[in-house]
């Protein structure tokens, strides 16, 4: 099997498309597929040729860090998750996130998710919830917050989310189920965070949702987005 | 103090920082990566803490009691009261910030029952109370990077500490995005960095948490303390990358053990426990599954789909997703692995090491465990540590006179790295690495002796004498290049600390001293004298005051 991955040295040199050879079982994960490709005597491309190791990031090697995104086959997703057996055709394109700035290879610069939160004080701080009412809503309600409180931080909904470009002003659904879990667990806060939520998601959003078929974490933001419209 | 560094952004590491920049000390916070890929956020289980809905007759004293036996009486008395008076308070402080717990009919925290407990004291958030505590602890330390009170140093490695005359100045850092190393000065160091985990290559932990900060430490004067106590998890499921945990909750459900002879199953905790045999402590099933010598497997598929999928729904998923394997079908293929380190940085009751202004929190730090550690207890000590060496830190007031200037140290240390980079031998980093991992696993397993521990000395100490001369590796992290010869160190020390116990206690078991003996009660402390590694037990209790 054929495996093209796309390179990059350096934050400021150009990328460029490498192809290997691998012949690995199918129910290898990409990430047990470059540590396979990095872990020989020497890194080989496709024609013999000697090359560097591929740089790449990971940590839980299970699908709870967010470490290992990319986009594998055209589809953003965790390597750690994502099976040689379930990938079609007999060859496996790899590259780094686009909408983040790449450092080395496969590894790239996610901290704008961070400092578009921090910008705009999403934190809860004190927990005040509102009155849910009825006890079959406060467990639906709890069990939406437990959900988006599970967001990784990995930047994949934001990778294929049509409306996200680099995190200028619109900042995907990420700060999205941020704002509702906030607004949910602190309701003195909630419409400041609503304010925000208007201007960094609400009105930028044409309601793809690609965001959620993408999710490792399978957060609704449908459900977020429902709840933060709500006055 | 005005002015701290804390090396690590996990549970323990941002306990700490929140505390402090609410005490008005400012706060640089390193890691090379954010929070999200700590390995806090695998932990599973749950937090203890008798709270005052406790079950009929639970206490803060039965939790010090279960803790103190749990660690087979060689954690300090004092350190544990602390951590068990507090934990009340601790879970409060997570219930403010938001975290999202899973909670009874009230909205009041529900609780679980944990291994080695009397009584229903653990509360958790689902099957993701560590991420859930980090997605609290995150926005914590966001309000207050907004505050102007916490700096986040992103794509910075530990390289080591700055000390003189026993006094500790900062550290340096080596920044990945500049490749340089550069002296970051405070009135104090923290240590978060988590436990050592790539010691042993595969495990159940991030592949982040390798023990160089430990083995760094250790040669610039630091102890290290109760090295040889690793617990292992006695059911983990294996994939070509790791040893992922196979949660304990599957014994408690009803989950049976068994290995297959001649076709026919053998239940042999059962035979040789009891029917209540499954659920022996950890340490006794990881030995018990390494005593047969053969593949053993766990079975829960009789409780059914619709019982597994309510009670255990992330083990199905786990199982189904990267194995393959359907446990309402067919049995779990499980394995002992190794999971947490009692180990570590030792530390004093307020979490300061024998280096004056050099602490550590969290579990590169030892001192609440003992010989083993109670499930649920380790969240518990890593928000705890950290709180206790803030508190510490913000009361004490800076050192008087001029910071001494490390300026030379800072270039002779970039000289060495420039050296490294221009190195020539057959030797790649993670190649030594991946082969001290598995002299680590052969020599020092579940079951110990002098000779396999001699042996692992012999192997380590050959390593050593190479990792000075290793190839340059331009392809993986500089960091991972220059931390080898730090992690060899700390795991030599573990070796030499694992032969110096000739006892058996707790998760140490040595074949040729398979009995506790009393004269041995005592925490051990490892120390680096002139190049020796020396070993004493703690008798006076220097670590426990």
């Amino acid at each position: 099997m054929k495996v093209k991955i796309q390179r990059q040295q350096s934050p400021v040199s150009e990328p460029y498309w490498e192809t290997f050879d691998a012949d690995v079982p199918g129910d290898m994960s990409i990430a047990g597929l470059i540590d396979h490709l990095n872990y020989r005597d020497d890194i080989l491309d496709e024609n013999g040729r000697k090359t560097t190791r591929i740089g790449w990031e990971c940590s839980c090697l299970q699908g709870i860090c967010g470490s290992c995104a990319m986009v594998i086959n055209e589809v953003p997703a965790l390597a750690c998750e994502t099976f040689v057996k379930d990938l079609k055709g007999d060859e496996i394109t790899i590259r780094p996130l686009r909408k983040f700035p790449v450092i080395h290879d496969l590894l790239v610069d996610r901290s704008v998710i961070h400092e578009n939160l921090k910008k705009m004080n999403i934190f809860i701080r004190e927990y005040q919830p509102e009155d849910q009412g009825r006890a079959s809503r406060k467990e639906r309600e709890h069990s939406l917050q437990y959900t988006a409180a599970k967001c990784l931080k990995c930047g994949l909904c934001l990778e294929v989310c049509p409306n996200y470009t680099n995190g200028k002003n619109f900042f995907g659904a990420i700060f999205a189920n941020d704002c509702y879990l906030v607004a949910s667990r602190n309701r003195s806060k909630a419409e400041n965070i609503r304010e925000a939520y208007g201007e960094h998601f609400g009105r930028g959003c044409s309601k793809a949702f690609s965001c959620m078929d993408v999710c490792p974490m399978e957060i609704p933001t449908i459900a977020s987005m429902a709840r933060m419209n709500r006055k | 103090m005005k002015d701290a560094i804390i090396i690590g952004s996990g549970i323990a590491g941002m306990a700490c920082a929140v505390k402090l920049a609410e005490e008005g000390v400012q706060v640089v916070l390193v890691s090379p990566f954010p929070s999200e890929r700590s390995q806090s956020v695998m932990a599973a289980g749950g937090i203890n803490a008798v709270l005052a809905d406790c079950e009929p007759g639970d206490s803060v004293e039965c939790h010090i009691k279960d803790t103190m036996d749990g660690g087979c009486g060689i954690a300090g008395k004092e350190a544990v009261a602390g951590l068990c008076e507090n934990a009340e308070e601790i879970i409060r402080y997570l219930e403010k910030i938001g975290t999202v717990f899973s909670v009874d009919e009230d909205g009041h925290p529900a609780r679980r029952a944990f291994g080695g407990q009397s009584f229903k004291r653990t509360c958790y958030c689902g099957s993701a109370t560590g991420k859930q505590i980090v997605s609290a602890l995150v926005m914590e330390v966001r309000r207050l990077e907004g505050a102007g009170m916490i700096r986040r140093r992103l794509w910075s490695c530990f390289h080591s500490a700055l000390i003189k005359d026993g006094v500790c100045y900062g550290a340096l850092l080596f920044d990945e995005t500049t490749g340089k190393i550069e002296a970051e000065y405070a009135d104090a160091l923290v240590m978060a960095v988590g436990g050592q985990n790539a010691l042993f290559g595969k495990t159940t932990g991030s592949t982040q948490c390798d023990g160089y900060a430990a083995g760094r430490l250790f040669r610039q004067g630091v102890d290290l303390k109760n090295l040889e106590f690793i617990q292992y998890h006695p059911t983990t499921l294996e994939t070509a990358q790791k040893k992922m945990l196979v949660s304990e909750a599957v014994r408690g459900e009803g989950g049976r053990l068994f290995y297959l002879e001649n076709g026919k199953r053998v239940y042999f905790m059962e035979e040789k426990y009891g029917p209540r045999g499954n659920l022996m402590t950890r340490d006794v099933v990881s030995r018990e599954i390494e005593a047969t010598g053969k593949d053993v497997f766990l079975d829960i598929s009789f409780l059914g789909a619709r019982e597994i999928g309510r009670r255990i729904p992330e083990v199905r998923d786990l199982c189904r997703k990267y194995r393959g394997i359907d446990i309402t079908r067919e049995p779990i293929p499980v394995s002992p692995s190794v999971h947490f380190f009692m180990g570590g940085i030792a530390v004093r009751l307020n979490h300061e090491t024998n280096i004056e202004n050099l602490f550590a929190v969290g579990e590169c730090a030892s001192i609440y465990h003992g010989a083993n550690r109670l499930g649920g207890n380790s969240l518990l000590a890593a928000l705890y540590g950290g709180r206790v060496a803030a508190s510490v830190i913000a009361e004490r007031p800076s050192p008087a006179g001029k910071r001494p200037d490390f300026t030379a140290l800072t270039d002779a240390e970039n000289e060495k790295l420039r050296n490294l980079r221009a190195s020539k031998s057959p030797f790649p980093v993670m190649y030594i690495r991946d082969m001290a991992a598995e002299t680590m696993n052969r020599e020092l397993g579940i079951v110990r002796d002098e000779e396999s521990l001699m042996r692992g000395l012999t192997d380590m100490d050959y390593y050593l004498s190479i990792a000075e001369r290793i190839a340059y590796d331009s392809s993986v992290m500089m960091y991972a290049n220059y931390s080898l010869t730090g992690i060899l160190t700390l795991a030599r020390a573990t070796l030499t600390s694992a032969l110096a116990r000739r006892e058996s206690r707790g998760s140490h078991f040595r074949k040729d001293y398979p009995a506790a003996n009393e004269s041995m009660a005592y925490g051990s402390v490892i120390s680096f004298d002139n190049g020796k590694y020396r070993v004493w037990l703690d008798r006076e209790k220097f670590y426990e005051s």
